[in-house]
């Protein structure tokens, strides 16, 4: 497999249940396709600072069922614009995982996750699940994404994972 | 070792003697079926173009597409987004289904939900062809797989059992069925498995109910829900519209389930889900008496004649308050009619209701929309806050028969006490 090991700073922690992303830019702009507009509204309820501190290869963290609700793309769109790579989560809502390994971006899911970072904690996942905290050298098991899974994420997303797949087939 | 009904489907549907729940396959969907919506079967479109430089489909009567959003077109744009979708479905052989109402259900009354199917969509709110025993998932945006290839790639699901047992009391729905399990499983208790809901308690249930049981799947973390044709009268009559007959699929006795939960039906009362979330499942008493200001009966699950039947048992002899406004939508033109020849439609408006043709457009806030500090009692699929208008707009959803209490009173109201002797 060559993707590398994901290894960054947890940049946010969203620990609620049930977290509805839509929330990290806002209902009013839930549907925002003007990214400088995203960069004004988003994260103003949890840390207004957020877009300056974050850095390329941040990851964010959730709690169980990342993801509930009726999500649409822009809070991702979002993250995605400062570098965020992905969410280290409890557990997922699918359509919400779904839709954003479709777009390359990375969803793990991880048990004891939240109790076991803190914001800016270094941390550090291999392809088999094994998780490291860096800074406290806590250790955790994520679920292992499948090798199918795995290779959205190297293509950049589903369709061009497809693309690799069946553009020789095309009629 | 026993199969569930999922496994079965998806063990035809990958050319597979069997199939178990975890493992990886190819499979080939019966039907692959979309509404026309920006973002999805736009980029659908110019993608196997573009990038897969496709031509011509696999077998492309087994594709179908609705126009039911942005229906009847409100601006020069929805109308020509309709047409290039039209465009788009003539260079590729699709049939275009329109002015027939929501697809999820249209889908139903067109013969795409055989028993024993396996359909795919963009939209999981196709799981309501589940009540069917149709296997219906909602991909999101891989459903572009679909048409790129003859097979998706797929993880076959677990399956979440549930088996109903009671009878269920006056003025609760089958509607508040879902609203309790999601309140009594948790939100994510199926998430990304199948639940799959039968027990004696089922036959009760009309196929209607069935649809709004399954249709709501997400809101629980299901991949879709189904339920086993156990019904001879329910199975032969899907059985007669199919277009695909692939026999009485069933799981076994002995399938394995990865939990498996029994609720007495006996014991519910009407819920309702107060915003922000479909997760924030309340007994409908604890809200009695709360200022109501708009009432939407409609949507894929929830705009059904079994829906438009219960509010005119509500509402018939009775007023809607005045300044209340009450739009009744019928998800389909079918059931319009249905409703029509019944004189439900009659009863309804003489009360006071609007009556709108079927569309998806009342439940995602393009039309019929609240201003902010409204507050609406709805059967659409979801509270989010601003998807009904205003960002500091409410929605309460309920059953169709709360709805019409409600929209009598001006105020959050049981139903029970208006079908009293009905």
């Amino acid at each position: 497999m060559a993707l590398e090991p994901l290894r960054g700073r947890v940049a946010y922690i969203f620990a609620d249940d049930d977290f509805d992303v839509d929330q990290i830019v806002g209902v009013d702009h839930c549907a925002e396709q003007d990214m400088q507009v995203l960069l004004d509204v988003s994260m103003q309820s949890f840390d207004p600072q957020f877009a300056r501190l974050a850095r390329p290869g941040d990851i964010i963290v959730g709690g169980q069922n990342f993801g509930y609700g009726h999500p649409h793309y822009p809070a991702m769109q979002y993250m995605r614009h400062l570098g965020i790579r992905g969410v280290i989560a409890e557990s997922f809502a699918p359509g919400f995982w779904q839709n954003e390994i479709n777009m390359g971006f990375i969803p793990i899911t991880c048990p004891g996750i939240v109790a076991n970072v803190n914001r800016w904690d270094e941390i550090e996942m291999d392809w088999t699940g094994k998780l490291l905290n860096r800074t406290t050298g806590c250790t955790l098991q994520c679920e292992v994404l499948s090798e199918r899974h795995r290779s959205i994420i190297e293509a950049g997303g589903f369709i061009a994972h497809l693309r690799s797949k069946h553009r020789s087939v095309a009629a | 070792m026993g199969k569930t009904i999922t496994e079965k489907i998806l063990a035809r549907a990958a050319g597979r003697s069997e199939v178990s729940a975890g493992e990886e396959i190819a499979a080939k969907p019966d039907f692959v079926l979309a509404y026309d919506w920006p973002g999805q079967t736009d980029v659908i479109f110019k993608e196997i173009r573009q990038s897969f430089g496709i031509r011509k489909l696999v077998e492309p009567e087994r594709f179908g597409l609705f126009i039911d959003h942005m229906t009847p077109a409100a601006s020069p744009n929805d109308a020509e987004f309709h047409a290039r979708t039209r465009a788009s479905c003539d260079e590729f052989g699709i049939a275009v289904y329109e002015h027939r109402g929501i697809g999820h259900h249209v889908a139903s009354e067109i013969g795409y939900a055989c028993p024993g199917g396996f359909v795919v969509h963009f939209d999981g709110h196709v799981s309501q062809l589940g009540a069917y025993g149709t296997l219906a998932m909602g991909l999101r945006r891989s459903l572009i797989e679909a048409f790129v290839s003859e097979t998706i790639t797929m993880t076959v699901p677990h399956t979440v059992r549930v088996d109903l047992i009671g009878t269920l009391p006056a003025g609760v729905m089958a509607r508040d069925v879902f609203h309790h399990l999601v309140r009594l499983l948790g939100p994510g208790a199926c998430r990304f498995q199948v639940l799959e809901v039968g027990g004696p308690g089922l036959s009760q249930f009309s196929t209607d109910g069935l649809q709004a049981m399954t249709g709501l799947a997400m809101f629980i973390g299901a991949v879709t829900a189904i339920v086993n044709p156990d019904d001879d009268a329910r199975y032969a009559e899907a059985a007669s519209r199919a277009r695909k007959n692939f026999g009485r699929v069933t799981s076994d006795a002995d399938a394995t389930y990865a939990a498996r939960h029994q609720v007495d039906l006996s014991q519910l009362e009407p819920i309702i889900v107060a915003p922000p979330s479909p997760a924030n499942t309340r007994d409908l008493r604890d809200y009695v008496g709360l200022e109501v200001h708009v009432g939407y009966i409609g949507s894929c699950v929830s705009g059904k004649l079994e829906d438009m039947r219960a509010a005119a048992r509500v509402l018939q002899g009775r007023k809607v308050k005045a300044g209340f406004a009450l739009h009744v939508v019928p998800t389909s033109q079918q059931i319009l009619a249905q409703a029509a020849a019944e004189g439900l439609l009659q009863t309804l408006t003489e009360s006071g209701a609007y009556i709108g043709s079927s569309t998806c457009d009342y439940c995602y806030g393009r039309i019929g929309v609240m201003s902010a500090g409204q507050r609406a009692v709805s059967t659409g699929t979801l509270n989010v806050r601003g998807r009904m208008g205003h960002v500091d707009s409410e929605i309460y959803t309920c059953n169709a028969a709360t709805i019409a209490a409600s929209a009598i009173e001006g105020r959050i109201a049981d139903p029970r006490p208006y079908l009293e002797g009905r």
